[in-house]
């Protein structure tokens, strides 16, 4: 597990003891730590719960296509957004009703287009964490989506992206990620909550134990929300013995939906 | 954006500028490199993190010119010759606008692909059997059909399913994700202690490689990309890679050509030789397409300033509805005209 104590380096072993001294009245728990005594959150994690279908408060639901039966409906939970509701523009709430509306044209993951940040996290598919000394790579299984966040000097995104430029930092034992330039073609969910190209997203990973990671995002974007906002949820640890990440590679999947029209009768 | 879009571009007049000076310098310090020595993670692998490209062996062609023979190196004298076309095409690419009497195409202006930066010393990508050719198709394999790549300009296209796995956006397989084209031939290697990954540039793929000596999945679980097991001898990674979905990509550049079977079985070797200069080598084992297994091989290279950009290709796969619906407007006009023809 971590290094030995007398392996840390001071400034890490000062950045420790100041966090034990912020969390007296919890115990401590035990995390994985890399050599120089950052977290270490190198694993294979999933996201439980409904926040793919809708990241806010939800009933079940019938599914769009009764040949599915319950097999295609929709569970209820309890959302991630903190306070319960999206603080969107009038315009905005509008623009999501419609889109819910049309979510079978218009939601990316019918289509199998990369899922964007943050749904990529908590999507009903395993992602895998790969913590290098250096950089840190996150592979999730749904559509090979990836992105590398880039833990050296802040680098601008060159172009707007699906998975946007990822840029992370240490604050204590928090991995705090600053995503941008991201290209506003993605969703939060399947209930047709949305970002645009000029939504900002910072996230916060914490280690609660070995097997469990603390997510929260601030998401802002003057554009669509009056104010910033909040979603948190927990990753788990993937424990089977034989748990690794496969793949899904879903353009398959969608090229009747898509090209269907088009394909010679 | 806007802003951000001449960002780019200033970024990528930066870097077409900074080329040539870049190769000089990397020819002058290249003496330094007896004294490299390989460098260690901090749990103590070999340390093999950056972003590689194989740009420099873009055009070297998988399978030897059989006039060559078993030659695999050019001589220096050719080596020079090709110094300077490679010379001559990086003052054609600093030109910003084509000239009055090119040819227009439908192609972006040449600047857009990569280019090799020193000259490929290899006549052939294949390297093993010793002619530099892939080997003969087992009868079997020669009747699976090859869907159709981007060289054909007048393609089949009843359906999506003609394309070729490329086109579609799917995959372009474990080789077809390494060898050398004209763009999108970046592999940034982020290790952890356990894994290494390799995420391919085109067409955005991750492949995270456990280290732990634990078996193959279950031969019931079968992918495009396969799955990959990793081990070190000495300072070389070492990947084998099985579970392969037969009779999708081929070996071929962009995972073209015939489309290999359940039975592939590939072996592969990334050892790097000096602080930007790695080899990488690819044993194909498929006995139910290859009378026998060989050997392809090529440098990797890291270069300043070079990083994977996100490959969106299914996203904006417009050549896909393009050709489908250019396909059926042509039926359809024939199918005028022939009415046309029988009033």
């Amino acid at each position: 597990m971590g290094a030995p104590k007398s392996c840390i380096p001071l400034p890490a072993a000062f950045v420790i003891l100041l966090a034990l001294g912020h969390a007296q009245n919890r115990t401590t728990a035990q995390i994985p730590r890399m050599p120089d005594g950052k977290p270490n959150f190198t694993g294979l994690w999933e996201a439980l719960g409904t926040a793919d279908w809708d990241i806010r408060d939800h009933s079940s639901a019938p599914g769009p296509f009764f040949q599915l039966g319950a097999t295609g409906a929709e569970p209820a939970g309890q959302g991630i957004v903190e306070d319960g509701e999206i603080p969107y523009t009038p315009a905005a709430a509008k623009k999501q009703q419609e889109n819910y509306q049309n979510r079978l044209k218009l939601d990316p993951e019918v289509k199998c287009y990369m899922p964007g940040i943050p749904r990529a996290n908590y999507m009903p598919f395993p992602f895998q964490i790969i913590q290098s000394n250096k950089d840190i790579a996150f592979a999730y299984e749904y559509a090979t989506a990836n992105r590398v966040v880039n833990m050296g000097k802040f680098k601008e995104g060159a172009v707007d992206t699906w998975m946007g430029t990822s840029n992370g930092h240490w604050e204590g034992d928090t991995l705090v990620v600053d995503v941008s330039s991201l290209n506003g073609n993605s969703w939060y969910d399947r209930a047709g909550n949305f970002q645009t190209e000029d939504t900002h997203v910072v996230e916060r990973f914490t280690l609660g134990d070995a097997d469990h990671i603390n997510y929260e995002a601030t998401i802002e974007d003057k554009n669509i929300y009056t104010r910033p906002w909040k979603i948190s949820t927990v990753f788990y640890r993937r424990k089977e013995k034989n748990a690794q990440l496969n793949e899904f590679k879903c353009v398959e999947y969608a090229e009747q939906l898509i090209y269907g029209d088009l394909v010679k009768k | 954006m806007q802003q951000r879009f001449w960002g780019a571009l200033a970024l990528a007049a930066g870097l077409a500028c900074a080329a040539a000076p870049v190769f000089a310098q990397a020819a002058k310090v290249a003496p330094a490199a007896k004294t490299w020595t390989q460098p260690k993670t901090p749990w103590g692998d070999p340390d093999l993190q950056g972003t590689w490209t194989s740009d420099d062996c873009i055009g070297t062609p998988l399978n030897r010119p059989v006039n060559l023979g078993d030659r695999l190196y050019y001589t220096e004298q050719e080596l020079a010759q090709r110094e300077s076309r490679l010379e001559k095409q990086r003052e054609t690419d600093s030109e910003e606008f084509v000239a009055n009497n090119q040819r227009v195409g439908t192609g972006p202006p040449a600047h857009w692909g990569e280019r090799a930066r020193r000259p490929c010393k290899q006549t052939s990508l294949v390297v093993e059997p010793a002619n530099g050719r892939t080997p003969d198709l087992l009868p079997e394999a020669k009747a699976r059909p090859v869907p159709e790549g981007a060289g054909n300009n007048n393609p089949k296209a009843d359906s999506y399913t003609d394309f070729s796995w490329y086109i579609r956006c799917i995959t372009r397989g474990v080789t077809g994700s390494i060898l050398p084209v004209i763009y999108g031939n970046g592999q940034q290697i982020v290790q952890a202690k356990g894994y290494v990954t390799i995420l391919q540039e085109m067409v955005h793929e991750a492949r995270v490689i456990p280290l732990d000596g634990r078996p193959h999945e279950s031969s019931n679980i079968r992918s495009y990309m396969g799955d990959a097991r990793g081990h070190w001898e000495g300072n070389t990674l070492v990947v084998e890679t099985t579970n392969f979905l037969g009779n999708r990509t081929g070996i071929g550049l962009n995972g073209g050509g015939t489309p290999t079977s359940d039975a592939l079985k590939l072996v592969e070797r990334f050892t790097r030789v000096g602080p930007n200069e790695m080899r990488y080598e690819v044993t194909v084992d498929d006995p139910k397409t290859y009378v026998a297994p060989f050997k392809i091989a090529f440098p990797l290279t890291q270069e300043p300033g070079y990083r994977n950009f996100e490959y969106a290709c299914h996203e904006g796969n417009y050549a896909m509805f393009d050709s489908l619906s250019g396909a059926r407007a042509k039926e359809k006009a024939a199918a005028e005209a022939a009415a046309k023809k029988g009033n």
